[in-house]
Formats: C-alpha cells, sequence, structure tokens
C-alpha cells in the first residue's frame, strides 16, 4: 500500500499504523481454523497409523509408536492387490473422463453444433448423480445374470451381453460420471482463451488440426491435467461405484477395503488407518508430480477481456456431433434413469418376457410405501439437508476468505496458508473419514455424533477444490480493477464488498452451490461419521443396497434425484441472476 | 512477393444477437485498392469498422457481399462461392493482443509459420535470424516469450508475420498497447522495416499522428463507410467531408448560407458578410453550408489587406509555449486560431483582424 499511495499514507498516517498488526491476526486466524480442520485430524490418522492401540477402547495412548506396525500392513498382499486396483480403475476412468470431458468441451466452446446450450448443461448432469446411484443403476442395467440390457438382448434374439461387475466395468462408469470435471476445467481455459492466438497460426499457414494440436492443445494443457487431476483424486474416494460394481466381483479397490476393516468385528482401525495413509500418499505423489509438471506452464489468458467466440463451422457434421452428445446422454442419464424407474416400481424385478415389462400390473408404489414405512428414511433426508447447507455456507465464506487472501491480499503466511488448504487434495473423502474419525471418536466430548463432524469433514475434503473455482475467478479479475477502488480511496474491506464480491459473484455461487451438492451427495467420508441419529440419505440408501432390496434401493435413488434436480434447478435460478449479462467487449 | 490489395463494395453485417436485435452494417461498401509495397492506414474512431475490414481481408471474417482480390487473384467473393481460409492466403498479420504464444520461445514462435509452410529446418534457421535481426530481437532468440517487454512482444509479433514473406501485412492497432514513448520509437521503425522489406501493408488505428507517419495514404472510417482515401497532405488540406476536416484537426466550423457558386468556388453569407470558400460537393446556392478551417490556417493581423478579412477579438489566449492558441470572436462566432513560435504577440481584449484564407476554407452542405 506505502508505494502505491504515498499521498494517503501521509494524510492519514495514525489510522494506517494502527492497522497493521490486522493482517498478521488475519492470516493467524485462517491457520487456526485450517489447522482445526485439516492439521489436527490428518496428524491423528498417521498416529493413529503407527500404533495398534484402539482408540474407542483405550483412548489416545502412544506409548506404542512404531513403524513397524505401519509396514506390517503395508506389505500384506491384499494392500498391494487393492492398490493396483484402484490404479487400474481411476487411471482407466480418468482417461475414458479426459477424452469425454475434452471433446465435450470442444464441441460446446468451439463449434456450431446444433442444441449447445442442452449439450452443455445436460452434460454437467452425471456431476450431481451420485456415484452410489449410478452405481446402482449399472448395477440394474449390467449385471450379468439379471441385468436389464442382457435379459431384453437375449428376450429380443440379439448377440449382446455386457457384464459390469468387472474392472472395465468400473472404468467405463467412472470414466462417463466423471467426464464433467474435465469438461467444467477445459471448457473455461478454452473460453477464456485469447482467439486471436488461434486465428494467427491460422494465418501462418497452419491447417485446423494443427493448430488444434500446437496452440490450442498446449494452452489448455494446464486446464486439462487440472481436470485430470481433479477427477483422478475424486475417483480415488469413491466408494459407491466399486462397492456395487466390485463387490459381486471379489475386486476390492482400497476405498471398500478400508471400509471393509472398519466393518470387521471388532474393527481394524488401525489398519484402516495404515491403509488410508497409503491411499494418501500414492495421491500426494500423483498430486506433486502433476504440479511439477504444472509448474512455470500455466498462461493467464485472461487480462480483464472478454473475448467473443468464434464457433467453427462443422457444416454437416455438426450433427455427427449432436448426435454423439445425444448418445452420451442416453448413456449417462437415460438409461440409468429408465432403470431405476422400472426398478422402483415393478413388483418383481424379473421380466419374463418384453410384453411383461410394459404390462401396467406389474407396477406400482408399494417399494415407495414400504421405504417411507421406514422413519430413517425420512431423518436422513432431513439432516443431509441441514449438513448441506452449513457445509456450503461455512465452506464457501471460508474458502472466499482464503482464496482472496492467497491470491490478491499481502498478509503474511500466505504460502503456508495456500498449502494447507491443498493438503485435502491428497487425501480422498474416505481417508479424511478415517481420520476424523480418530480425531474424535476418543474425545468424550466434542463433535462425534453430531451433524458438525459430518459438516466439517466436507469443507475440509472439498477445500481444495472450493478454493480453486474461487481463485480462478479472482484471478480472472484483472488486478487493476482493484487497485482502481483503492485509488478511489477504498479501504481493503470496501473494496472487497463493492469491487470483487460482485465481480466474483458468479464464482462464489458456483463454489457454494458445488459445495452443497457435493456434501449432500458424499458417501465416502459419512461412512465414518455418521450415527443412528446423524443417519444421512447417502449412507441410509447404502444401508437398503446392502439390505438386498433392489425395489426399495432404486426408489430412494429416484428420491434423491429428483431432491438434487430440485435443488439443482433453484440454485441455477440464483446463479444465473447473479451472473452479469452482455460482457464488455474491448479491442 | 508484396501484392496488390483490392477490395470491392465490401459489406459486413454482423448476425443480430441478444443486444443487437437489428443489423446494421458494420462496414458498407469498403472499395480502395492498395498498389504493391504501399502501406494504407485506415484511421477512424472505436467501432467504425476497421478492424472488421482487416479481417475480412484476412479471411476470418467472412463478408456478407462484395470482392477481395490480392495480386489479382480472387480470395474473397461470397456471390462467387470463393472463400480462401485465411492459412491460405500467405498473408501476415499484426494483433492488438500481440497474440504471441505464450508457451514457445521467441524462436519457436517466429519459426511457426515456417514449419506449417514445410520450409526445410536448414533453411527455417536463415530467414528466422533475418526476421529477428529486422526487429532487432537477435539477442532474445531462445527466450520464452513470457519473459519479454510490451514492445518485444509486439516486435516477435512483427517478425513471426514478416518471416515467411507474405503478400501482404495487415497490422491491427500494432501500438495501442505500447506506453507512448516506446508508440513514437516503434511507429517510425515500424515504417521503416515494413518499407525495407518492400511489404503492402493495411494498417488499423485510431491515432492520426501514426497514421500521418505511417501511412502513404490514409484512408478515413466512419460508421462503416471509407469517406476518403487519399495522401496525408490532401487529406489534411482537402478534406472530402465535414468529418473528415473535422476529424484531421479543421476543428473551426463556421455555419453560414451558399449564396453563390462558381465551380468550387462559393460565396458564403455569415452574419451579413460574404465569405469565400472552397467547395467539396456539389452543394447547390441557397443551402446552409458548415465552413471548416484548421486554426493553424488562421491569420491574425496579416501582413497584407485581401479577401476574407474581418474585424474580430481576442477573448481568450491558451500559451502552449513554442505556440499559443487564441479564441477570437469574428461574424459572431467564436474560432480558434494558433501562432506558431514562442513569443506572444496579442492580449485578451485587442481588436484584431483576421484572415481567413479561402484556399484553406472548405464549405460542406450542412
Ligand atoms: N463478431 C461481431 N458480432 C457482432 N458485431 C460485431 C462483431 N465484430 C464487430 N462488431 C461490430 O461491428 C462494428 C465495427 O467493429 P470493429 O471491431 O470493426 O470496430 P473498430 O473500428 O476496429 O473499432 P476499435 O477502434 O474500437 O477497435 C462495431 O459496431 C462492433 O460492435
Ligand atoms: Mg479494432
Amino acid at each position: 500500500m506505502d508505494a502505491q499511495a504515498p499521498s494517503l499514507t501521509v494524510a492519514i498516517p495514525n489510522r494506517h499504523a494502527e492497522r497493521r498488526w490486522l493482517p498478521t491476526a488475519w492470516s493467524g486466524l485462517l491457520i487456526v481454523i485450517l489447522a482445526f480442520l485439516v492439521l489436527y485430524p490428518t496428524a491423528m490418522l498417521l498416529i493413529g497409523a503407527l500404533t495398534t492401540t484402539n482408540p474407542v477402547v483405550e483412548g489416545y495412548h502412544f506409548a506404542d509408536l512404531s513403524i513397524s506396525n505401519f509396514l506390517t500392513v503395508a506389505t500384506n498382499p491384499n494392500v498391494g492387490n487393492a492398490l493396483a486396483n484402484s490404479m487400474i480403475a481411476c487411471g482407466g476412468g480418468t482417461i475414458v473422463a479426459v477424452l469425454i470431458g475434452l471433446s465435450f468441451a470442444w464441441v460446446v466452446v468451439r463449434t456450431n453444433t446444433p442444441c449447445k446450450g442442452l449439450i452443455a448443461s445436460a452434460g454437467m448432469l452425471p456431476l450431481f448423480v451420485p456415484p452410489l446411484v449410478a452405481g446402482v443403476a449399472w448395477s440394474i442395467l449390467g449385471s450379468p445374470k439379471t441385468g436389464l440390457l442382457n435379459l431384453l438382448a437375449a428376450k429380443a434374439g440379439i448377440p449382446f451381453h455386457i457384464d459390469l461387475y468387472t474392472m472395465p466395468g468400473m472404468i467405463f462408469v467412472f470414466g462417463i460420471y466423471y467426464a464433467p470435471y474435465v469438461y467444467m476445467f477445459t471448457a473455461a481455459a478454452l473460453k477464456n482463451m485469447d482467439p486471436s492466438l488461434e486465428e494467427a497460426a491460422e494465418i501462418s499457414g497452419a491447417s485446423a488440426l494443427r493448430t488444434m494440436a500446437t496452440v490450442t492443445f498446449p494452452l489448455i494443457l494446464p486446464a486439462i491435467i487440472s481436470g485430470m487431476l481433479l477427477s483422478f483424486v475424486v475417483m480415488l474416494g469413491i466408494y459407491g461405484v466399486p462397492a456395487v460394481l466390485g463387490a459381486p466381483a471379489n475386486i476390492s479397490l482400497l476405498t471398500t477395503y478400508i471400509f471393509a476393516l472398519t466393518a470387521w468385528s471388532p474393527p481394524l482401525y488401525n489398519t484402516a488407518a495404515a491403509v488410508a495413509v497409503i491411499l494418501m500418499i500414492v495421491t500426494g505423489f500423483l498430486v506433486w508430480m502433476q504440479q511439477k509438471v504444472l509448474s512455470g506452464r500455466s498462461y493467464t489468458t485472461v487480462a480483464g477481456k472478454a473475448f467473443r467466440p468464434r464457433p467453427l463451422n462443422l457444416g454437416p457434421w455438426r450433427f455427427l456431433t449432436l448426435a454423439l452428445a445425444i448418445v452420451y446422454l442416453i448413456v449417462v442419464v437415460i438409461l440409468p434413469s429408465i432403470a431405476l424407474l422400472i426398478a422402483a416400481f415393478r413388483k418383481f424385478l424379473f421380466i419374463r418376457d418384453i410384453p411383461s415389462l410394459f404390462d401396467a400390473k406389474q407396477y406400482g408404489w408399494q417399494h415407495f410405501i414400504k421405504m417411507f414405512d421406514n422413519p430413517l428414511t425420512i431423518t436422513s433426508i432431513i439432516n443431509s439437508m441441514k449438513v448441506g447447507v452449513i457445509t456450503a455456507i461455512v465452506g464457501g465464506i471460508l474458502a472466499f476468505a482464503i482464496g482472496y487472501t492467497v491470491t490478491r491480499s499481502r498478509a503474511p503466511w500466505r504460502r503456508t496458508i495456500d498449502i494447507i488448504t491443498t493438503i485435502p487434495v491428497a487425501i480422498p473423502g474416505l481417508v479424511i473419514g478415517v481420520a476424523y474419525l480418530w480425531a474424535w471418536i476418543g474425545l468424550p466430548i466434542g463433535i462425534y455424533g453430531t451433524l458438525w463432524i459430518l459438516a466439517f469433514a466436507f469443507v475440509a475434503r472439498f477445500m481444495p477444490d472450493t478454493v480453486k473455482v474461487l481463485s480462478t475467478s479472482l484471478m480472472q479479475i484483472h488486478r487493476e480493477l482493484e487497485e482502481a477502488a483503492w485509488i478511489c480511496g477504498r479501504g481493503t474491506v470496501g473494496t472487497i464488498t463493492s469491487i470483487v464480491l460482485p465481480l466474483a459473484r458468479p464464482g462464489v455461487v458456483a463454489a457454494m452451490t458445488l459445495l452443497f451438492i457435493l456434501a449432500i451427495r458424499e458417501l465416502g467420508s459419512s461412512l465414518f461419521l455418521y450415527s443412528s441419529g446423524t443417519m444421512v440419505m447417502a449412507v441410509q440408501l447404502l444401508g437398503y443396497y446392502e439390505g438386498g432390496n433392489i425395489g426399495i434401493t432404486a426408489a430412494f435413488s429416484l428420491v434423491q434425484m429428483v431432491l438434487l434436480g430440485i435443488l439443482i434447478t433453484i440454485t441455477n435460478r440464483i446463479s444465473r441472476g447473479a451472473t452479469p449479462t452482455g460482457p464488455v467487449r474491448t479491442g | 512477393m508484396s501484392a496488390e490489395l483490392r477490395v470491392e463494395n465490401l459489406r459486413k453485417v454482423f448476425p443480430p444477437t441478444k443486444g443487437t436485435p437489428l443489423a446494421k452494417a458494420a462496414i458498407d461498401d469498403v472499395s480502395f485498392t492498395i498498389a504493391a509495397g504501399e502501406i494504407v492506414v485506415l484511421l477512424g474512431p472505436s467501432g467504425c469498422g476497421k478492424t472488421t475490414t482487416l479481417r475480412c481481408v484476412a479471411g476470418l471474417e467472412h463478408p456478407t457481399s462484395g470482392r477481395i482480390a490480392i495480386g489479382g487473384t480472387m480470395y474473397t467473393d461470397p456471390q462467387a462461392g470463393v472463400l480462401v481460409p485465411p492459412r491460405a492466403r500467405n498473408l501476415g498479420m499484426v494483433f492488438q493482443s500481440y497474440a504471441v504464444w505464450p508457451h514457445m520461445t521467441v524462436r519457436q514462435n517466429v519459426a511457426y509459420p515456417l514449419k506449417a509452410r514445410g520450409v526445410k529446418r536448414s533453411e527455417q534457421a536463415g530467414f528466422i535470424e533475418e526476421a529477428l535481426s529486422l526487429v532487432e530481437l537477435s539477442a532474445y532468440t531462445d527466450r520464452p516469450v513470457t519473459q519479454l517487454s510490451g514492445g518485444q512482444m509486439q516486435r516477435v509479433a512483427l517478425a513471426r508475420s514478416m518471416v515467411y514473406q507474405p503478400q501482404i501485412l495487415l497490422l491491427d492497432e500494432p501500438l495501442s498497447n505500447l506506453d507512448a514513448q516506446l508508440r513514437l520509437r516503434l511507429r517510425d521503425d515500424l515504417r521503416r522495416i515494413i518499407k525495407r522489406v518492400g511489404l503492402t501493408a493495411l494498417y488499423v488505428t485510431h491515432d492520426q499522428q501514426e497514421a500521418v507517419v505511417l501511412g502513404d495514404r490514409i484512408g478515413v472510417m466512419r460508421d462503416g463507410l471509407l469517406l476518403q482515401l487519399a495522401a496525408p497532405d490532401e487529406l489534411y488540406n482537402r478534406p472530402a467531408d465535414i468529418f473528415v476536416a473535422g476529424f484531421t484537426g479543421a476543428s473551426n466550423v463556421i455555419a453560414g448560407r451558399l449564396v453563390s457558386r462558381d465551380g468550387a468556388r462559393g460565396d458564403v453569407a455569415v452574419a451579413g458578410e460574404t465569405l469565400i470558400v472552397r467547395l467539396a460537393g456539389d452543394t447547390a446556392a441557397g443551402s446552409a453550408v458548415s465552413v471548416a478551417l484548421r486554426p493553424d490556417n488562421v491569420l491574425l493581423e496579416p501582413a497584407n489587406a485581401g479577401p476574407n478579412q474581418f474585424p474580430g477579438r481576442v477573448t481568450s489566449r491558451n500559451y502552449q509555449g513554442t505556440q499559443t492558441v487564441y479564441e477570437v470572436n469574428l461574424l459572431g462566432q467564436t474560432i480558434e486560431a494558433l501562432e506558431v513560435g514562442s513569443s506572444i504577440r496579442h492580449a485578451v481584449g485587442d481588436a484584431v483582424t483576421v484572415a481567413l484564407p479561402a484556399e484553406v476554407c472548405w464549405g460542406y452542405g450542412a
């Protein structure tokens, strides 16, 4: 400030001097909050992996801390097997997700494919489908013996058979459902890229393909890697898909293996902690590697400037891209929805022949009635809403505070804050669950058994993504816009509320919406943190599935999907109202 | 390699959007020809269609109608279905935002068009060397472009657009993102470099000074129309249009009525006096006219008596060191007079005789 506004400093030296301690106190506060949310549970998890003490029975005694406990677990062949399976499933899924997400981004941002708006919004739908629901729907469709697709193909005499209870099955489901992460990142990068960079290549004599390969792709590569990183890490923490598709074929992933350990009797909390640490190390290593790839390769192409997109005229090919988009939507939205509808409303899932599929007598509300007879159903819905709201508000505010402090302010310890904030990137949801379990289960008073522990775990878990979304939108606000407000005599807080917040509002709303929806769907960390009084939807759904009643499971899945659909529509309305329309064009 | 550019009746109407439901032509019936090796500057206020014209020539924008030929070959002719893509036009273009690729070094940026043209690796080095030395960047060959200053990036963009000896060089306000001093230096450099290579160039700017220094001819545009395309001195001394006159600095406008005309000479009645002017158009006697005149062409206290001399009074004085601007009240109107030199010759309140030389008083139908 001093260098920028010398005259101000001279005019009001006292006020300036008084506030010197404020940035330090502010950074300190953020670090304390982050320590509570991230560092303490992580530390407890590490300690848990190094002892053999049971925290529930014995409380926390750490006299026997030893690396040998950890090594015993790490060298167990089952662990190695689960690790390898996880890498294959998530790696394969990421490749599929990149292919789909990148193509979608290109089609939506850069071509004149008809119904682009529809494609763009429909392409985001899978993001809102809870993985467990996706898993359930696809097991109804593609289980080797009773899968609807297989039954129908057999009845119709078509030589077609799929088995999703396999590794390729899991890769397929992972890939199609996590493509939106890649899409979000790459579409934004494509939109924010100065079109004259590509035009310059065209003028230079490069063909469209060459331009794409040598200019467009390298420039959005950081975005692609970010999207890949995000989707890979999300997949690693997914419990629902491998629980449904992997379990029948005995394919154990790290997540399902960790949960199995805590479901043992007696629960093997130490072993679970050790495996969770392994999962964390793997993820951490990958994150570090990606960061290294990214370092020095991020190009700020946005400078307070709105670009007019220049869509490529595909000619008749635009109907092919439209068709591909429709096929994707059928596979990812329509087929699973039909499967869930049939399973939820049909008295018995067995289908004798094709006419019986359309026999109205076979359908009814019996599964829904039975489901709502169970009081836990309603309780879990209410609890999920509460947790979602708390997570969105607490997480949104915290993320904005952190994002602004790190990217914009000159407060001390920004680097430390940034590092702590990104730690959860390396901690899959399930591991956060185990860590929070370790952090709070042994304390007689505390938040274990309340909704708050779930909300805090979610805030911590989604912090990196939320901060990233916010920082991106903060960084798009050219520094000069903010400096202009300072020059006009606004203070830091005044500038934030009058300039930064309004300009970043789409980002803030997007981040909070994302948080809310992610929190409602979150299964991995909830598994370890719910209690009978704090049952949430995702866990309740898993309960129904494991209870073996596919009708109720499908019915409850539908209820969740409808709820999510309503919420997304509402939040979309809000965020659309918040998005400033009509970008100003200069140049 | 430089070629002639011919643009005929170019018209571009952007499809209506939400913000602008009524489509208005961004450029309307623009025609001009640039001879091989000539530099033409399109000058005009923001939004007048300069960039659109340039992009149509580049093939980045498809005109609604009209024709563009380069070196005698038709490149754009929507009526005949001819639309050569940008990559096949062999043009160079310098963008306002530079558009140097941030993921490449200086050399990679400049080599890119050569690679795209399949120039042999062994031959590339020579071309790159030459282009970079032309823009005086030889010392920066292997720097990532992100580590260059704005002016250096600008020169990378220039080297990149010239390295393959294009038929025509297109420049869209290449200096507008630079600070004033650098702009002055680079604008002289630009002309020197372009002339040394002998390129045909179409240059877009809204800065008059830049246009005068750079252009062999200047085209003034407004609202999608090309008002006048002429050599700088002609533009300044014989503006074809009241807007051109004002835009090039003829800021004094005297309103009157045309009493009679004799060829290009006209007698204009102003406040009971007769002002002899030159007429640019075919304004009929009896109609209202606006007479435009540059402040530096207004003479205070002329040495000899003559026509077009009127009594006036100095109402304000603005001393600017090497020149002085006076506001003078005459013929019931206020006009500005500019005298060069560091001495002050008149005081506020002085009665002065004011001469408005007939050959630089341009009358336009109002
Ligand atoms: N892609 C487009 N879609 C719709 N309207 C456009 C588009 N490009 C330009 N226009 C409009 O066409 C007109 C001319 O624009 P152009 O960019 O050629 O102006 P310009 O003379 O280059 O102005 P500046 O000096 O500000 O760059 C403007 O009114 C502009 O709003
Ligand atoms: Mg322009």
